[in-house]
């Protein structure tokens, strides 16, 4: 099936120029980098754009650097990118351990991390690990640039914060600290290549404190804040993980849909919290499962 | 609006008109006669259509021709010109496709993992693949040769690999 | 008896080179010029609806567009085993999906957004989306002008009804085996329906010529059939067969849904439209789903009586097929099943009930198994449960019920040679049955699952094969047939039986992909008897071809011909040894004389099987009286699997399958079809999981929703084990496999889980999530919220089982209903 929706392309080699375009036409353009979402997008007509922005002619987007403890990340960085780091697999094992169970090679050799939270669909694999990180979305506007944290970046199923004319140029994770590890979960319908049916990242930090995040089980990703709170400080054990399972209800609305009933997230993501858990706890000890392996 | 691209397909210069909607792998088909990059699902989840771009595998029906503009693209007809290469032989002595349409893709991915790993497990195999979906095969004839292709370690590896299973009835009796 | 040097031997496949050099072509690869038409078609999103109106009127006005086309076009029927089938529905649409009209256009993306502006006016009619509804006195139906379809005389279709057809086979006296049985014990299986997902989707390009000259390359099994239906539904035209020439390249997979005809016919009719261009139709990924055959879903009651000693005294197996739109083909698995719903067991005391249902989804049709895994999914997993009944290991009691060569079959004739006792013990050994395997991780259980299977060919009585053989000037042949290669490697097989017969090596053999013009007759590439029935076809070709030859040489030697024999290439003479005459030297040319004539000339051979001893007709009401089944392949598989009790996920550690191929005429092939089938099958009780929404729309229509297995998702071991029991009529005594290797998973799977967890399942798929929520007690049907996977809006278990209004009495189900002698388990 062809693509029916006509539209045109530039390719902009500057920054500014690419904003400018994009304010020009607001929502009748879209922002191309991997294309692997918008391309199938604009094929089904979901999506119906008079113009598209290629900004990978865009220099300086692609790159990955570790500057002064915060993790810079370009907006054409692809999950293959991410895999072949030397500083993630170093120091950000846990965003190293998600981008490993992105889709497949073929998909990660063009998907981009930033393209995956301008989706915003709630199972969005980076969107978890991003807010346990505590990144930065970094956005340049026809105005001026902006930083939005990404606890507020995710608005609702398929809308950011993203406003007209803004672009997308990269991501600020700051490294933690504290000597840390963790752990990013994600339950699927098989081993293959498939979307999040829930997921759970985890940031485990030296004295037991804890980052929580969860995907796939509310209209957006979320900050597990109230379970954060209960372990705070506490050494793990087991009554410990069955009180945060408990209060998962009041942390999440998982919904029945073609991928999962709300019965069976509800209940993975306690198993997956437990075992998330006690994979980051002991990967902070210098051992535990190695990173990238299922602990589901 | 038409527009001209200029590509490097399987080590040649070629150059094209192409519309902005045009997907690559409707341009390489239908405007550059390349056939085996295979319409599947156009949604890259079979990968059918998988090409090397620039040397990696991508889901060419998820890319607009005009991005490859200045690009470099490596199809099974440009691996095989010459002749076979290492992992293409493998799967022929292994018998290791069936209806052959997920072939091309699946001997990119090959090609790819192979240039990363010369001596990949069967696990960073089935990883590889995990991309290219195949209903005839049930896969594992396909990482059985690819498992071959290794120069060294051939013995021990294989059987920790749980080839046997194949090989438990009658030995093979090699390419004729 | 001489030793095989090619039959028997795993040799390279004959299309290995092409398939691995990207050489290999398939219909969408083809080139057709600058006069290519597009087509689109538009398609109802009604699951039942009258069409009032088309309007195509901005459709035409777009440039490039040059013609739209409906029902009205081309009223006609069609349909493989009854016509029920209209190209485009003239009255009304039967599923959400189907094709109402078509745009044909200068280019694919013309057609398509021209497509978009084709308005249809419907009025909506109520859809028979629940099988219990559709069975009801006064039940809305899907084809109300039943009774006036065409259809062939062993179908028995009920007019004024929703049943296309019901299979009644009746032998001995089940109730009385009942009554006779020490327990009696029944209940409810079901099975929800299944797409093919072959990776290349349907593609047709259709080329009526200036001169009335219809071409057709398709992406099809069954090249001669589809010429046939077309030729049938396009004879108001009054071309002859010998006009419609039908080419078939390469095909990226079958599974059955590239048999009889499906949306092919929509190209053939948009090309006679547009005499004088080719006009191409291809399917996308969504269409694959929703508008070719689908698996059709069934619901079964299993009654089993027993003796203590293991004894199946009787069996009354009733099912309802959820058959869709059109039953046209799906009628025949219906049929299939209604004959041998026993699996491969000895049994007195017989009654099958095999109705097929008309509903408002999709057309049910041929898959992989043609009804057999469906049905094996409730009989293996009910022989566990009555074998544990009566305190039985289950192996032994099947090995006690395993039908023998001789035994007679539910339908009054005998079974054929068959080693299913030597596939059950090595199974089993294979597997370690008996030795119980506990997991080191607490969280998880280990169980193994054992399964039989059986299958015979669903054909009619005169599914013709012919071949033909010629050699060249080089001593190399082509053989030329119109059986289909579809990944099987039949052009691999026959290469080798020619060259067995022959002496010529398979690398000195082509063997032609199927062109109505050219090649030989083959019925279709379905029902795994293409390796028997066209084998044998290309047996005696090559035997026809080396009787010419011995002709010519004893014509110009003056020898005997018993004295002659083919060795390497050569003509010999078991009273010369120094006479070789290469075939190089004569096949083409002639052996000339010493005068200086020539004898002889170009050899050629040809060959014909036709399955002379079958016949379908018997008593519509007991089925008796036929031989409708050429013979059956049996087997039996185990698996090992790991489950992890909190999460559902299950793990098949290892799978083994034995399968009695007669003789394995490519032992790797035979091993392939082992190792691709049971991971399909796999996958139909592990991961595909259809789902409709309440007004019969297909919601996940494509490979992110719906799961088939990657790389990562196959057994930690499969071991194909080959059993070899010869078939008397099957060339050097091969009989097909490729469906039965997928028959048994779904049973295997339950079986297994029940044996890890005591969770017996009666309903596909066993997902994880199932499993995880079963563990928790949440019974999946109550939560799954308006994802309809079945033909059934109740529960299983309450499904009445009742056809034409009659309630039939139903029995508590999951328990026993009779038992003697003292306590049970």
């Amino acid at each position: 099936m062809a693509i029916a929706q006509q539209f045109e392309y530039v390719k902009p080699r500057r920054l500014s120029e690419a904003v400018r375009i994009a304010s020009r036409y607001g929502n009748r353009a879209q922002v191309l980098a991997g294309g692997t979402d918008l391309i199938g997008l604009i094929a089904d007509d979901a999506v119906k754009p008079d113009l598209v922005i290629d900004i990978k002619g865009i220099s300086g987007l692609d790159k990955i650097e570790l500057r002064n403890g915060v993790l810079r990340i370009g907006a054409l960085v692809t999950f293959s990118d991410l895999q072949n780091s030397s500083v993630l697999a170093r120091k950000f094992k846990v965003l190293l351990e998600m981008a490993g169970w992105v889709a497949s090679v073929g998909i990660r050799n063009r998907a981009t991390m930033v393209g995956n939270i301008c989706s915003a669909v709630p199972c969005c694999d980076s969107g978890p690990i991003l807010l346990i990180y505590e990144a930065a979305v970094l956005v340049a506007g026809p105005v001026r640039k902006r930083k939005i944290p990404i606890s507020n970046w995710f608005v609702g199923p398929r809308t950011t914060a993203l406003k007209r004319g803004e672009i997308v140029t990269g991501l600020d994770l700051p490294l933690p600290k504290t000597k840390h590890a963790g752990c990013f979960v994600k339950l699927k319908r098989y081993q293959g290549e498939d979307l999040a049916q829930a997921s759970v990242a985890i940031l485990a930090l030296a004295g037991n404190s804890y980052r929580i995040a969860f995907g796939a089980v509310a209209p957006r990703p979320i900050r597990a804040l109230k379970i954060e709170a209960l372990l705070e400080g506490k050494a793990l054990s087991g009554p410990l993980m069955d009180e945060a399972v408990r209060l998962l209800p009041e942390e999440i609305a998982p919904i029945t849909d073609i991928r999962a009933t709300r019965e069976y997230r509800a209940h993975m993501v306690g198993v997956m919290l437990k075992r998330g858990l006690e994979a980051a706890v002991s990967r902070l000890k210098g051992n535990g499962p190695e990173y990238g392996s299922s602990v589901i | 609006m038409n527009n001209r691209i200029t590509v490097k397909l399987n080590y040649e210069t070629r150059s094209v008109m192409v519309q902005p909607n045009d997907t690559l792998l409707d341009v390489l088909r239908e405007k550059l006669g390349v056939k085996s990059p295979k319409i599947g699902c156009e949604r890259g989840d079979c990968g059918a259509c998988t090409v090397l771009l620039d040397g990696k595998t991508v889901r060419s029906c998820l890319i607009l021709a005009i991005e490859a503009d200045g690009h470099e693209i490596v199809t099974v007809e440009g691996l095989s010109k010459e002749s076979l290469t290492p992992v293409q032989l493998a799967f022929l002595e292994h018998n290791s496709f069936q209806c052959g349409f997920c072939a091309p893709g699946v001997v990119l991915a090959a090609t790819e993992l192979l240039e990363q790993h010369p001596e990949p497990t069967a696990e960073q195999i089935k990883e590889a693949l995990s991309g290219n979906l195949c209903r005839c095969t049930g896969y594992q004839s396909i990482i059985e040769a690819i498992l071959d292709v290794r120069p060294m370690a051939r013995n021990s590896r294989r059987s920790q690999n749980n080839n046997r299973s194949r090989k438990t009835q009658e030995p093979r009796d090699g390419h004729r | 008896m001489t030793t095989l040097k090619y039959v028997g031997e795993s040799a390279t496949r004959i299309d290995g080179l092409e398939k691995v050099s990207g050489a290999a072509t398939y219909v969408d690869d083809l080139e057709f010029g600058p006069n290519l038409l597009h087509a689109e078609i538009v398609e109802s999103s009604f699951a039942h609806a009258s069409i009032k109106r088309i309007d195509a009127t901005e459709a035409e006005k777009v440039p490039g567009v040059v013609r739209v086309v409906t029902g009205k076009d081309f009223p006609y029927r069609f349909g493989l085993y009854m016509q029920d089938r209209y190209i485009f529905p003239i009255d009304r649409v039967r599923f959400v999906g189907e094709q109402v009209a078509a745009v044909i256009a200068r280019d694919a993306q013309t057609a398509k957004r021209a497509a978009k502006l084709v308005k249809v006016f419907y009025e909506q009619l109520e859809p028979v989306l629940d099988l219990e509804q559709a069975l009801k006195a006064d039940a809305v139906l899907v084809h109300p002008d039943l009774g006036s379809y065409a259809r062939c005389p062993w179908f028995y279709p009920q007019p004024k009804t929703n049943i296309a057809h019901w299979r009644k086979t009746r032998k001995g006296d089940v109730e009385k085996g009942f009554e006779e049985a020490d327990v009696v014990f029944e209940d409810t299986y079901t099975v929800p329906r299944y797409a093919h997902c072959a990776i290349e989707p349907h593609a047709i390009v259709g080329h009526y010529d200036l001169s009335g000259r219809l071409t057709l390359w398709s992406a099809s099994q069954s090249p001669y059939t589809q010429r046939h239906v077309f030729a049938q539904a396009l004879a108001p035209l009054g071309i002859s067969h010998k006009d419609i020439r039908v080419v078939t390249p390469y095909i990226g997979g079958g599974f059955g849904g590239k048999a009889g005809v499906s949306m092919e016919i929509i190209g053939v009719a948009l090309a006679a439209l547009a005499k004088g261009s080719p006009v191409k139709l291809r399917w996308s990924r969504s269409q694959e789903f929703y508008n070719t055959y689908q698996r059709q879903g069934v619901i079964a009651r299993i009654k089993m009586g027993v003796k203590r000693d293991g004894t199946i005294i009787a069996l009354e197996h009733t099912l309802h097929w959820d058959a869709g739109a059109y039953a046209e083909y799906g009628a025949n698995v219906v049929n299939a099943v209604g004959l041998s719903a026993t699996g491969p067991y000895r049994i007195a005391n017989v009654k099958i009930d095999s109705v097929c249902v008309y509903t408002n989804l999709p057309p049910g049709g041929p898959y992989r198994g043609f009804g057999y895994s469906e049905f094996h999914f409730g009989l293996e997993s009910h022989i566990n449960a009555v074998a544990k009944k009566i305190g039985m290991d289950p192996v032994e009691f099947r090995r006690r019920n395993a039908i023998r060569e001789g035994d007679t079959l539910a339908y009054g004739a005998q079974m054929n040679a068959s080693g299913l006792h030597e596939a059950i013990d090595r199974v089993a050994k294979e597997i370690g049955w008996g030795e119980k395997e506990i997991s080191r991780d607490p969280r998880k259980a280990v169980g193994k699952g054992f399964a039989c299977f059986w299958k015979a060919p669903a054909m009619p009585p005169n599914a013709g094969s012919a071949a033909f053989i010629k050699f060249n000037e080089d001593g190399s042949i082509n053989v030329i047939v119109s059986g289909m290669e579809m990944g099987q490697g039949f052009l691999t097989v026959m290469a080798q039986i020619a060259a067995e017969v022959l002496t010529v090596p398979p690398a000195k053999i082509r063997v032609e992909l199927p062109d109505t013009d050219r090649n030989a007759y083959e019925w279709q590439t379905v029902g795994s008897h293409v390796t028997w029935g066209c084998g044998n076809a290309v047996r005696a070709a090559a035997l026809d071809a080396r009787e010419k030859m011995f002709t010519v040489v004893c014509r110009s030697h003056g020898c005997a011909k018993d004295t002659l024999f083919l060795e390497d290439e050569h003509v010999k003479c078991r009273m010369h040894p120094d006479f070789k005459l290469p075939f190089r030297d004569f096949v083409i040319s002639g052996i000339q004389t010493a005068q200086g004539n020539y004898l002889g000339g170009p050899i050629l051979g040809s060959g014909v099987f036709m399955p002379e001893f079958t016949s379908a007709l018997c008593d519509p009401e007991t089925s008796q009286g036929g031989h409708p089944n050429v013979h059956y392949t049996v087997g039996a598989a185990a698996v090992i699997l790991e489950v992890d009790k909190e999460t559902g996920k299950i793990k098949v550690r290892k799978a083994t399958l034995a399968v009695d191929a007669g003789k394995a005429v490519n032992p790797d092939l035979v091993r392939s079809q082992i190792v691709g089938g049971m991971v399909q099958g796999l996958a139909t009780v592990l991961y595909e999981d259809i789902r409709y929404d309440l007004r019969g729309r297909l919601l996940n229509s494509n490979f992110t929703d719906y799961k088939i297995p990657t790389a990562r998702d196959i057994p930690d071991e499969i071991v194909p084990i080959i059993v070899e029991v010869p078939q008397p009529d099957g060339p050097f005594g091969a009989r097909g496999v490729a469906e039965h290797t997928m028959i048994p998973a779904a049973a295997l799977v339950a079986n297994a889980v029940e044996d890890a967890l005591g969770l017996r399942v009666k309903g596909l798929p066993i997902t994880a999530e199932q499993v995880a929520l079963a563990l928790l007690d949440i019974a999946y049907e109550d939560v799954k919220g308006s994802y309809r996977g079945f033909c059934f809006a109740g529960k299983a278990d309450a499904y009445a089982f009742h056809a034409e209004g009659t309630r039939r009495k139903r029995a508590t189900n999951g328990k026993e209903t009779q038992s003697r002698k003292g306590s049970l388990k």
